[in-house]
């Protein structure tokens, strides 16, 4: 009977290591579980980078695709048309992602389709990609509504000329998360991205990366 | 009295053992649903709580900072297609929101579009709200939506919750 505390106090010390064991046993499975996520999800989202330009121009955006195939996607337009990224193979394409509420993307847009005209015999195509960031859902009718007679208001303000699809948030991730806009991404006529940028630059940085993409 | 410690201890170790599992796996299924970390445009500041005379309408300021080098509409944005900043209490929190003023926009233009004025908020600003709350403690969580850009690019509108402990009195 004298044995017994001792008995005691080793049951009570074990016990005590076992939870202790448990709690950093769930700890590190909680902490390895988030960084394989954390790995997974910057994979998916791949993000680019700015860097500054040689001679100290605008900088330029490194993007994850560059070199890689263009995501294909499949969109319904402004007059609810399905318009596929691969219907446009052979020839250059920008495919341009803005959205209503932005500033700077009204500023690119009047070069954009001037230099849409300016090249289009040469086998070039815009696509105008409306991203709204505010998540539609697919049976969000009075949402789809509005955000379609806004895209269509803008399209008509700026006279844009070339097929503007709706719903660019849900391809977004597979351009890099877009985390900002204007965002664009220079296909050439294989259907690989061999410029992108993100943000606002000139009219003559967009022309160069068209010309990119139709010399490829 | 040992042997009801004796008693107790195991169903106590089994207790403790699953406590341990369920906030591992807690852990767990927060991170899975947890999405990309992103920093916010802006930051609410304070207060974190305020005593106000319940049933009365009573005056709060609200005080916010923007990230450096970013700048958000104002309230009223030059032109209609810009969101504007507004913030707003859900309904059912016991706490009612009468009025919001908000601070005039900072004229800017920029660099690249000189003609183009916006009206705008930086750095820090303050919205003064009317608040009437019932009787107690109310945890309130109102909603600031904004959308910010820079010099170049523009992010997505956001919500943010602007947590507020209004107590009643």
């Amino acid at each position: 009977m004298k044995s017994f505390p001792v008995r005691r106090n080793t049951l009570v010390l074990g016990a005590t290591l076992l939870i202790l064991a448990i709690f950093a046993w769930a700890g590190w499975a909680n902490w390895e579980y988030r960084r394989q996520e954390a790995e997974r999800l910057l994979a998916n989202a791949a993000q680019g980078e700015l860097v500054p330009a040689p001679g100290g121009g605008t900088p330029q955006y490194i993007s994850p695709l560059d070199g890689k195939p263009a995501p294909a996607f499949a969109l319904n337009d402004l007059s609810g048309n399905k318009v596929s990224l691969a219907s446009y193979r052979g020839k250059a394409v920008l495919i341009n992602f803005w959205a209503t509420w932005c500033g700077p993307c009204r500023i690119e847009t009047p070069w954009i389709v001037e230099l849409r005209q300016k090249y289009a015999a040469q086998g070039f195509e815009v696509l105008g990609v409306d991203t709204e960031g505010d998540d539609l859902k697919p049976d969000d009718k009075a949402g789809w509504v509005k955000a379609t007679a806004a895209a269509g208001k803008f399209v008509a303000e700026e006279k844009v000329p070339y097929p503007v699809l709706l719903d660019g948030d849900a391809i977004s991730r597979d351009y890099g998360g877009l985390d900002s806009l204007p965002a664009s991404f220079f296909v050439d006529r294989k259907g690989v991205v061999v410029a992108a940028q993100v943000g606002l630059t000139s009219e003559s940085d967009i022309e160069s990366k068209i010309e990119k993409a139709l010399a490829n | 009295m040992l042997d009801v410690k004796k008693n107790l201890f195991a169903p106590m170790l089994v207790f403790a053992i699953g406590l341990a599992v369920a906030y591992g796996q807690g852990l767990s299924s927060n991170a899975q649903s947890r999405p990309l970390v992103k920093t916010d445009a802006v930051t609410y500041l304070f207060p974190e709580q305020v005593s106000v005379p319940a049933g009365k309408p009573s005056q709060v300021t609200l005080h916010f900072r923007i990230a450096q080098g970013l700048h958000i509409n104002s309230h009223t944005p030059s032109d209609d297609f810009l969101i504007p900043t507004t913030f707003a209490i859900p309904e059912g929190s016991g706490v009612q929101l009468q009025s919001a003023t908000y601070p005039a926009g900072t004229v800017m233009t920029l660099p690249i579009d000189p003609t183009t004025k916006l009206s705008v908020y930086t750095g820090e600003f303050i919205i003064q709200v009317r608040l009437v709350a019932t009787a107690g403690n109310h945890l309130v969580q109102g909603k600031l939506h904004y959308q910010a850009c820079d010099q170049n690019q523009c992010m997505p509108p956001k919500t943010i919750t602007v947590a507020i402990d209004v107590i009643g009195k």
